[in-house]
């Protein structure tokens, strides 16, 4: 999935005086989809960061020991839809999850457990973060009668979903 | 929010499709219908459609029920008519397997039996095929796997037409000429839209994502397997092409029909890499037993493709057409479909039965729920009579053809009852099998909760 980021020296352009605008331009259209721009430059190329964040680009620019800078222009993967929990579901006021889970090399139906299982440990308003080989359709019912909210999303390789669970109130329990 | 719930009524689908199964099996072992009969004799007309429709119709309609919301993240659109909809098929079926019967002369039933039964058999299928479709609209753009359930209930709808102007005809209801010509020259086509339109295509398309749901392979879309829907829809709209060939009455069927042939023998065989290439990239070392019996529904779609080409080659396509339609319908559709239920009976049979209890209390895995080592046993005889039965057709014995039979019906009752034992618990441990307050599930009736531990959500 991951292709090596495509390497721009324009020194040479400003060097010589000349503009690198449209050389910059054309090698952002000749990437490949997902693939990221490396570009090395004289000075920190302050303009560009929000031409390329319209294109929708995110940078990461450190300065080189001999006074030139690098700036590495990553694609922002197209966010998958993230999945919410009926009701009022406000991430923001969400705390960090205080667990994880690494779910991915299990068999279905074993994540579902897991999750179901450490939910059970957790108190009230604790965050649990799990990551998954596929979305839990099955474990979303269980969720919802446990009283627990939830928000998920597929990673933007689309291979990993991610879910964060928040503990509910125990409302519901077996046979009740 | 989108969440799948149990379907409540998929059960009930498949234990009626198991009762029309053991039906079929039986008239096979009595030498009713073909080979002892001909291949066109209502009696053969009579079992072919409690195979194709009585189990493997009803079998994939209770499938899509419980798969289609999975498939598109989307909830069932109209759940309400699954109960409808399952007696009015039933009631059709049967009707309509009555009405080959007194066409057949054997007993004496009126021959309004036949258009009733289709009537009721379309009624079915059609508020079905709806809810699905609405579904399906809901969710568009489709993953790939719902466009393969697309293309597959719009040729189940042609089937349907097609089979509702037969049994007009047949009964004398129907005198327009054009139906006339559709019935004499169209029955193959009838037979074809079903079999490898409505069953095997949207069998393959629910595969892909069954298959690597249950192995944990890759299941991102791949370019062959669009090409696997691109040349099925190509080579099923050649064959519904021939509808207004025959009303027009023009000749030019045979390069339509070979043209037909040369991609569906492209989409079995891309088709079968692309399930090869899944099998091997599992991440799940262990192959489970359901996916283990799928195996010889794959060599069996494979043989009855390969048979199909060198018959047709050979020009003896006519004398032996019935061993191919054997082999696709039992060894491909009805292994598959075997195979299959061993994983969903269990897995709907856990959830339903432990889904409250998970993470509060020890519960049993799904794998306690079923028994490989002898069910293993009556997948090997499944498929040996399968074989046989084949060979049987193709030498032309009535009698090896028989005995075949009474082995498969050993060994499809004998799968019924491994279903039997995974949805009464009696392989899970005793410590586990009911921790207080949970319900042992009906055996293929939804259970009315009373205040319950699972909702009626889909009713």
């Amino acid at each position: 999935m991951s292709q090596d980021p495509y390497e721009l020296d324009v020194r040479p352009h400003l060097r010589g005086g000349s503009d690198p605008f449209q050389a910059i331009m054309n090698a952002v259209d000749s990437l490949a989809p997902g693939q990221a721009l490396k570009l090395i430059a004289t000075f920190r190329p302050v303009p560009l960061f929000s031409v390329m964040a319209g294109r929708g680009f995110t940078h990461q620019d450190r300065p080189l020991d001999n006074g030139d800078w690098e700036v590495l222009f990553s694609p922002e993967g197209e966010v998958e839809e993230i999945r919410l929990s009926a009701g009022e579901t406000d991430l923001d006021t969400w705390p960090d999850p205080s667990r994880q889970l690494d779910l991915t090399e299990l068999d279905p139906p074993e994540p579902m457990v897991r999750i179901l299982a450490t939910a059970e440990k957790m108190a009230e308003g604790e965050v649990l973060f799990a990551l998954l080989a596929r979305e839990p359709l099955f474990l979303y019912p269980e969720l919802a009668k446990r009283g627990h909210k939830w928000a998920g999303n597929f990673d933007t390789a689309g291979e990993t979903y991610r879910i964060l669970i928040r503990i509910g109130g125990r409302r519901s329990h077996v046979g009740a | 929010m989108f969440a799948a719930t149990l379907s409540r009524w998929t059960m009930s689908y498949f234990a009626a499709a198991l009762i029309f199964l053991v039906l079929g099996e039986t008239m096979m072992v009595l030498g009713f219908g073909y080979p002892v009969l001909a291949l066109e004799a209502p009696e053969t007309l009579a079992l072919v459609h409690v195979v194709v429709l009585g189990w493997l119709s009803l079998l994939m309609t209770g499938a899509l029920l419980q798969f289609v919301p999975v498939l598109v993240g989307q909830p069932l659109s109209l759940p309400s008519v699954a109960l409808p909809a399952l007696l009015f098929l039933i009631g059709g079926i049967a009707t309509l397997t009555l009405g080959f019967v007194g066409l057949s002369g054997a007993i004496d039933l009126p021959v309004t039996l036949l258009p009733l039964g289709a009537a009721f058999s379309i009624v079915g299928f059609s508020v079905l095929g709806f809810s699905f479709s609405v579904t399906l609209w809901h969710a568009r753009p489709l993953p790939l796997p719902a466009r393969f359930v697309a293309v597959g209930l719009a040729t189940l709808f042609g089937t349907m037409l097609l089979g509702g102007v037969y049994a007009g005809v047949l009964s004398g209801l129907i005198e327009a000429a054009g139906a006339i010509d559709l019935t004499v020259d169209g029955l193959s086509l009838h037979a074809s839209l079903g079999l490898c339109g409505w069953l095997s295509f949207t069998t393959m398309g629910v595969s892909y994502r069954l298959l690597t749901m249950f192995m944990l392979s890759p299941d991102k879309e791949r370019t062959s397997s669009r090409l696997v829907f691109v040349l099925g829809v190509l080579c099923l709209g050649l064959l519904a092409a021939a509808v207004p060939v025959i009303l027009v009455g023009t000749v030019g069927r045979s390069p339509l029909f070979l043209l037909a042939v040369g991609s569906g023998a492209a989409v079995v065989a891309i088709y079968v890499g692309d399930i090869l290439r899944i099998y091997r990239e599992r991440r799940r070392k262990a192959i489970e037993l359901n996916s283990r019996a799928s195996i010889g529904a794959f060599v069996s779609l494979v043989a009855a493709a390969m048979l199909f080409v060198a018959l047709l080659s050979a020009g003896r396509l006519d004398e032996a057409i019935g061993a191919v339609i054997y082999l696709a319908t039992f060894g491909w559709l009805t292994g598959m479909g075997l195979a299959q239920l061993y994983k969903i009976v269990p897995f709907m049979t856990w959830l339903e039965c432990y889904g409250p209890a998970l993470g509060r209390m020890p519960t049993p895995r799904v794998q306690d729920l079923v028994s490989e080592t002898s069910a293993l046993r009556w997948f090997r005889l499944f498929y040996l009579t399968v074989a046989v039965g084949t060979l049987a057709l193709l030498i032309g014995s009535a009698l090896l053809f028989r005995f075949a039979s009474l082995g498969q019906l050993i060994a499809v009752n004998a799968l019924i009852l491994e279903f039997v034992r995974t949805r009464r618990l009696i392989n899970v441990p005793a410590e586990l099998r009911l921790p207080d307050g949970l319900v042992r599930p009906g055996l293929f009736l939804p259970s009315i909760p009373h205040g319950g531990s699972h909702e009626p959500r889909s009713l």
